[in-house]
């Protein structure tokens, strides 16, 4: 099924409630490639021109459709919105790939290095979640996490981003220089208008974390009112605070839901420094 | 790197419409004929092939390592419509002992099941086959067949595979080789030691395994395949089924990628006794999955060195104990080791040498050949143990390796002296001399340099520069008294020759050289490459660089004999002997200029044809401490390898790769170049980002997205600093085989750099980030 409009979309959904929605079906034909999915009908969302798009609603905050390929989200014009988006969509696997796949796949895949996730959760991002004749605003934080997942026949439509007008980053860490998936990311924003920074670390969990007493403290350390200066200290010590916060003792431990009492494991130790850097140097770069 | 705009040009020039002419001869660098259809995506490759009535063939695969079968039942698969066969070791001629065996087969030992029979030893080993209507079918008709396993403890630790109870009736160790040589108290002023761990890289071919089986009405069967060995694949073929050899015809399909070896003999065997088994055509195509658990893989390996020198730098002593895990079973890993012992030392001159070397069955995934088996493993640790040498000494690393290199008329430590050219000072030379490409600079522009790719994480103030250098070599053609040959036939009639030679064209580019062979010889440029079957006369695999020696000498003398049977009678009429006349353009000429007759008149009508053989001088095998003349000739390679490390996350980025390689001659400048890039690709992922992970012997990783290949933004920039033109005399044309010792060489220099940049002592391979975090 092919519809053309929105409303045609749900309908569709509505109709036939075996259907599963596609978009640029990069991970969806993955699973049916590997055998994990054998949709009985599908709802192709390419033609629904109106969710390849974005547009302005009270003045500080932009609603982005799902439809929103990565490519055009890396675009200059998009950039310059809300820059953290940009860089996650950049980055977020080979050309081919950015050219089809969507904001709305990547959340709705919810995979643990998906990339603009921790982005839309520093962004404190909510979605429109659309069936026929009703709709329903959901924090991204609520469906990345399961409190309030998508449900059977609900389609993703819009994604409502605050305007931030102030620097924001996306750093990703792979190991590798071609396109890889992030073994550790981190979206850090500034948000001048209350005095906040706030940051997600991605791929070390299930869900992208917010360190939030991290944030906190490292708001405190920030010369708002002036060049938005910091100690270089406080910038190192809110990435081992960040890395600490987000990375468990027992991070790659074997039986790692048991207290690991040695301290933290090798695992951990490593992948703390990496996100202790990664912290650290958009901290950085936001306030450069 | 090539611009859209440039290959099109190039393409078009191949094409001779309006452009030059086409390059002609050796020493020129014509395009590939495959190059197009390659391009254009219309070349055909195995997975396309199509026959009438076709069935589809898949198989079911051990989930576990090691483990007994007690029974299978595979009523219910037999059961499900569309079914038309499912045949396991029952169905495969019978053991010795009169049970099933599951008829094993391998290249050198036979000790590798097409089935399993009784027990499984890898993960993924094949069980059972089935042929169905539909792929989906049969896949499914897979999961309905019921395995009674009794799981049996893993031998994954190579180490334990001397102690732990035998895996194979032929037991656990597929090879010692001790090498001894010179005084074994001598000691050296400085002593360096290291332990060295190379991982399990993968050949990852573009095109998964995929082959059609055809019967025939005498009862034979016909397979369709991307082989690489077309005579010995039908011969092991025959023998598994227990048809003769004549019975099977192995047509060879387009090669989608292959280092060397492409399907392995379980694939093709069970492709055939399916369609004997259902009467009709089978297909199969197997998925990236089950490519990466069949298929074999580099031999990971376990190095612990100690090279004693003197107060100079020069080398005493060397000891070593190399252990490579051959996985389940035993392929070439005994032919991998003999490289690997031979080669212990690298190009240097060492008068003692003590070194024990062991290849080991484990319960992982089978090794085999890989672009420089052996070979490439001990590079990586000499290579290292130099650079240990060169700081602890205070030298340049290039210095310490000049002092030692090993020149034409030095002997190895197996007591053979390398009589070809062993230009090892002059290649070192040739890439220290290259400038070095620019540092990064520190601007925002030029983001996309840093290690970590564009739109990385990386941060200029937080990168290292480092340079490394390797020299390495790799032996030619088969070694340790393998019987080497070739046999081509060349045609010519018209304006036009044929050449029928079974050598493979696996990408490496034979068919285009045969064809520049045949230009030369006989003067014609149209020349026709019959598509290579077992049918032919035996060429033997595509493998350890032997086609351009093999059979590309082959193609010349049968070319020579054809020019010969040409040129007689004319030389005859006009009194003069045939060393007097030349062909070029087409055209017959006489040194005089009296003569000048076309090729297609003084054919008359007639066809000739001239077959020839070629048969390298032959070699003998390791004795019990290691001694022998156990190889043809050697390639000789040096690289310098400039890599930027952001010490703080690990990343690194190769930079460049310098390169300067012993190819004796350049008989097509482009195609050397292709391969010296493809061997760098091969080498670097090996060097960082290849590695097919195991747990307990359980695959972690075999997926496209787990197994991570080089792209584009991976590989370096590859400059070319000199092609060694040193005529090797006893090779055809002089030429010496290009392809492996680049692969060689390029993850010892990779390593190099990485250890100049973060002065951290990179003991193993690939290099992990953590490996290259120095803060
Ligand atoms: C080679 C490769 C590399 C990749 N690298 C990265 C990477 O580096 N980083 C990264 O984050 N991702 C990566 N991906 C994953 C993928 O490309 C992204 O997650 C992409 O954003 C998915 O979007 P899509 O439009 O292709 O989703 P689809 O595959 O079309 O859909 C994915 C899922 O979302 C559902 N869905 C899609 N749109 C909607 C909607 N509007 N409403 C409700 N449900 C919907 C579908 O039903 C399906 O379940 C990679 C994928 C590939 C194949």
């Amino acid at each position: 099924m092919l519809p053309a409009s929105l409303d045609e979309a749900v309908d569709a959904l509505a109709a036939t409630p075996a259907a599963v929605p596609v978009a640029g079906a990069t991970d969806l034909m993955e699973a049916v490639n590997a055998g994990r999915l054998r949709p009985a009908a599908l709802v192709g969302l390419g033609r629904i021109t109106e969710l390849r798009g974005w547009r302005y609603e009270d003045g500080g905050t932009a609603v982005l459709g799902a439809g929103l390929t990565h490519a055009r989200m890396d675009r200059p014009d998009f950039a310059a919105l809300i820059p953290a988006l940009a860089d996650a969509a950049r980055t977020a696997g080979p050309p081919q790939v950015r050219n089809v796949g969507t904001l709305g796949g990547n959340i709705v895949t919810a995979a643990p290095a998906g990339d603009t996730l921790p982005v839309l959760t520093a962004l404190e991002a909510s979605v429109t979640l659309a069936r026929a004749g009703a709709s329903r605003e959901v924090p991204v934080s609520h469906l990345l996490t399961g409190l309030d997942p998508v449900r059977p026949g609900e389609l993703l439509t819009w994604v409502r981003v605050p305007l931030l007008h102030a620097p924001q980053v996306f750093l990703k860490a792979t190991g590798r220089s071609g396109p890889a998936r992030a073994t550790a990311s981190v979206a850090l924003v500034l948000d001048p208008a209350r005095r906040a920074v706030r940051c997600a670390v991605g791929a070390v969990a299930p869900v992208p974390l917010r360190p939030l007493e991290a944030e906190a403290w490292v708001a405190g350390c920030i010369d708002w009112d002036g060049s938005r200066e910091i100690d270089p200290a406080a910038t190192a010590a809110f990435g081992e605070y960040v890395a600490a916060a987000c990375v468990p003792d027992s991070y790659g431990a074997e039986g790692a839901w048991e207290a690991v009492t040695e301290g933290p494991s090798a695992a951990a130790v490593r992948l703390r420094r990496t996100v202790s850097v990664l912290a650290r140097r958009a901290l950085g770069r936001a306030l450069k | 790197m090539t611009s859209p705009t440039d290959i099109g040009a190039a393409l078009q020039q191949d094409g001779g419409e309006g452009g030059a002419p086409e390059p002609f001869g050796l020493g020129s660098s014509p395009l590939r004929s495959d190059a197009l259809p390659k391009a254009l995506g219309i070349y055909p490759y195995a997975a396309d092939l199509w026959a009438e009535g076709l069935l589809w063939g898949a198989v079911l695969r051990s989930p576990h390592p090691h483990a007994r079968i007690r029974g299978i039942d595979t009523s219910a698969a037999l059961a499900l419509p569309g079914v038309h066969a499912v045949v396991t070791a029952a169905d495969l001629p019978p053991g010795p002992d009169g049970g099933p065996d599951g008829a094993p087969a391998g290249p050198i030992v036979a000790d590798r099941p097409v089935l399993a029979a009784g027990v499984v030893r890898h993960h993924g080993e094949p069980i059972a086959a089935v042929a169905a209507d539909h792929p989906d079918t049969a896949r499914l008709a897979v999961g309905l067949i019921a395995v009674d396993y009794e799981p049996l403890e893993a031998v994954t630790d190579p180490e334990q595979a001397f102690t732990a109870p035998a895996l194979h009736p032929d037991g656990n160790l597929f090879r010692h080789l001790p090498l001894r040589t010179g005084d074994p108290d001598a000691v050296g002023e400085i002593v360096v030691e290291g332990l060295y761990q190379v991982g399990r890289q993968d050949p990852a071919p573009l095109g998964a395994e995929a082959g059609l089986a055809v019967p025939r009405p005498d009862g034979g069967v016909e397979l369709h395949l991307s082989s690489t060995d077309p005579h010995g694949d039908r011969d092991r073929t025959a023998a598994c089924l227990g048809l003769e050899p004549d019975r099977v015809r192995l047509v060879v399909t387009g090669v989608p990628g292959a280092t060397t070896d492409r399907e392995d003999i379980s694939f093709q065997v069970t492709l055939a006794l399916l369609a004997l088994r259902t009467g009709r055509p089978v297909k199969m195509t197997l998925t990236r999955e089950e490519s990466f658990q069949t298929h074999t893989s580099r031999h990971p390996a376990l190095l612990r060195y100690r090279h004693h020198a003197d107060a100079e730098g020069t080398l005493v002593k060397v000891e070593a104990q190399i252990l490579l895990d051959g996985g389940a079973y035993a392929d070439v890993s005994a032919e991998a080791l003999a490289a690997a012992t031979a080669f212990s030392v690298g190009p240097y001159v060492c008068p003692n040498v003590f070194v024990d070397a062991w290849a080991v069955r484990t319960n992982n995934p089978p090794a085999g050949r890989m672009r420089g088996e052996g070979a490439l493993q001990a590079c990586f640790a000499y290579e290292s143990q130099l650079d240990q040498l060169a700081a602890r000494l205070g030298v340049d690393p290039v210095e310490i390796r000049r002092r030692n290199a090993m020149a034409t008329g030095d002997p190895m430590p197996t007591g053979q002296a390398v009589t070809c050219p062993a230009p090892v000072g002059a290649l070192l030379e040739a890439v220290a001399a290259e400038p070095l490409p620019a540092l990064p600079v520190d601007d925002p522009d030029a983001e996309w340099l840093l290690p970590g790719g564009p739109g990385g994480a990386g941060d200029p103030a937080a990168v290292r520069r480092g340079i490394g250098y390797a020299v390495g070599m790799v032996h030619m053609l088969g070694a340790e008294g393998e019987d080497e040959v070739s046999t081509a036939t060349v045609r010519v009639s018209g304006d036009h020759a044929t050449v029928i030679c079974a050598a493979v064209d696996s990408g490496q580019g034979f068919a285009t050289l045969a064809r520049q062979i045949v230009q030369t010889v006989l003067g014609v440029s149209e020349v026709y490459i019959a598509p290579a079957d077992s049918d032919q006369s035996i060429a033997g695999p595509s493998a350890r660089g032997r086609h351009t020696w093999v059979s590309g000498g082959a193609v010349e003398r049968a070319a020579l004999m054809v020019r010969h049977q040409l040129l007689q009678p004319i030389a005859a009429n006009f009194g003069m002997s045939v060393e007097l006349l030349q062909i070029a353009d087409g055209k017959i000429t006489s040194y005089d200029g009296v003569l000048g007759m076309p090729v297609a008149e003084a054919l008359e009508g007639k066809e000739l044809w001239a077959t020839a053989q070629c048969r390298p001088h032959p070699t003998e095998p390791l004795d019990e401490s290691g001694q022998g003349d156990a190889f043809v000739s050697i390639a000789f390679c040096a690289m310098r390898a400039v890599v930027d490390v952001d010490i703080e996350l690990g990343a690194v980025r190769v930079v460049e790769m310098t390169v300067a390689q012993d190819v004796g001659r350049a008989l097509n400048p482009r195609q050397i170049e292709d391969r010296i890039e493809a061997g760098v690709a091969q080498g670097v992922g090996l060097a960082l980002l290849e590695d097919l992970r195991t747990e307990g012997g359980v695959l972690q990783n075999p997926s496209l997205t787990g197994y991570r290949l080089p792209t584009a933004l991976d590989t370096p920039e590859v400059r070319i600093a000199a092609l060694l033109e040193e005529r090797d005399v006893v090779a055809t044309f002089g030429a010496k085989a290009v392809s492996a010792v680049p692969a060689v060489v390029a993850p010892a220099a990779v390593a190099a750099a990485v250890r100049a940049a973060t002065g951290l002592p990179v003991g193993r391979l690939p290099i992990r980030p953590e490996d290259a975090v120095a803060v």
